[in-house]
């Protein structure tokens, strides 16, 4: 991560890399003509996308607040997201158009790249850190 | 020995899949109690330390991101009982 300080600029990091992971799933389903599938994926990227922004508010909101209020405000917000995902994942299993499960890896996609990056850095530090060792 | 019907069957093995879904669910609570903590803790560090505000939302943001992903499994879980059983 380059400039931690920064979510906004961090965010926006992070949605280039799931962009770039996205392209993937997106151009192997047009080509084998899952246009289900590429929908559902389509589906569940916007709205992560979109949620992701939306925790982002909330947090910056919540940070505003008193300690005790805080904690209530982001709890009761969970749950609203909570039953967002549900109305999303519900939509998607019911809808013919939308591919359940490519609807629940597009949601998923950013959790991924997330983890995907931080163990990349890991991985790199400790290389790194052997490498200073041998020189 | 008791013998059951075909529909009695499926209705037991309906009523199973809805009871899962309905457990799957607790898994949803622990989540939103977790983030919640984790907020009240941001908002502690912040007062304490005001120019390490971007670094807490950072962390906070991606913290919470992944931090939601076991209340989405279950949710998905649920959801696959309930409509493909």
């Amino acid at each position: 991560m380059k400039d931690i300080n920064d979510p906004v600029k961090v965010q926006k990091e992070i949605l280039k890399k799931v962009y770039l992971f996205s392209l993937l799933p997106i151009i192997s389903s047009l080509l084998a003509g899952e246009f289900k599938v590429l929908f559902g994926f389509i589906f569940g990227l916007v709205i992560a996308t979109l949620l992701l922004r939306l925790k982002y508010n909330n947090i910056v909101r919540a940070l505003s607040m008193q300690e005790e209020s805080a904690e209530k405000f982001i709890r009761n917000r969970y749950f609203l997201e909570y039953a967002l995902y549900f109305f999303v994942l519900f939509t998607a299993a019911r809808n013919d158009n939308l591919n359940f499960l490519a609807a629940t890896v597009g949601l998923f996609m950013i959790k991924f790249v997330v983890l995907l990056w931080t163990v990349a850095d890991l991985v790199k530090d400790s290389f790194q850190n052997k490498l200073d060792q041998y020189k | 020995m008791v013998q059951f019907s075909p529909e009695v069957i499926d209705t037991i093995i309906r009523a199973a899949a809805l009871l899962g879904a309905g457990f799957a669910m607790i898994a949803g609570i622990g989540p939103g109690v977790g983030q919640g903590y984790a907020a009240g803790k941001a908002v502690e560090s912040v007062a304490r330390d005001p120019e390490a505000r971007g670094n807490i939302i950072t962390t906070m943001l991606l913290g919470q991101a992944v931090a939601e992903s076991t209340g989405i499994y279950s949710l998905v879980i649920a959801i696959v009982l309930i409509f493909t059983i």
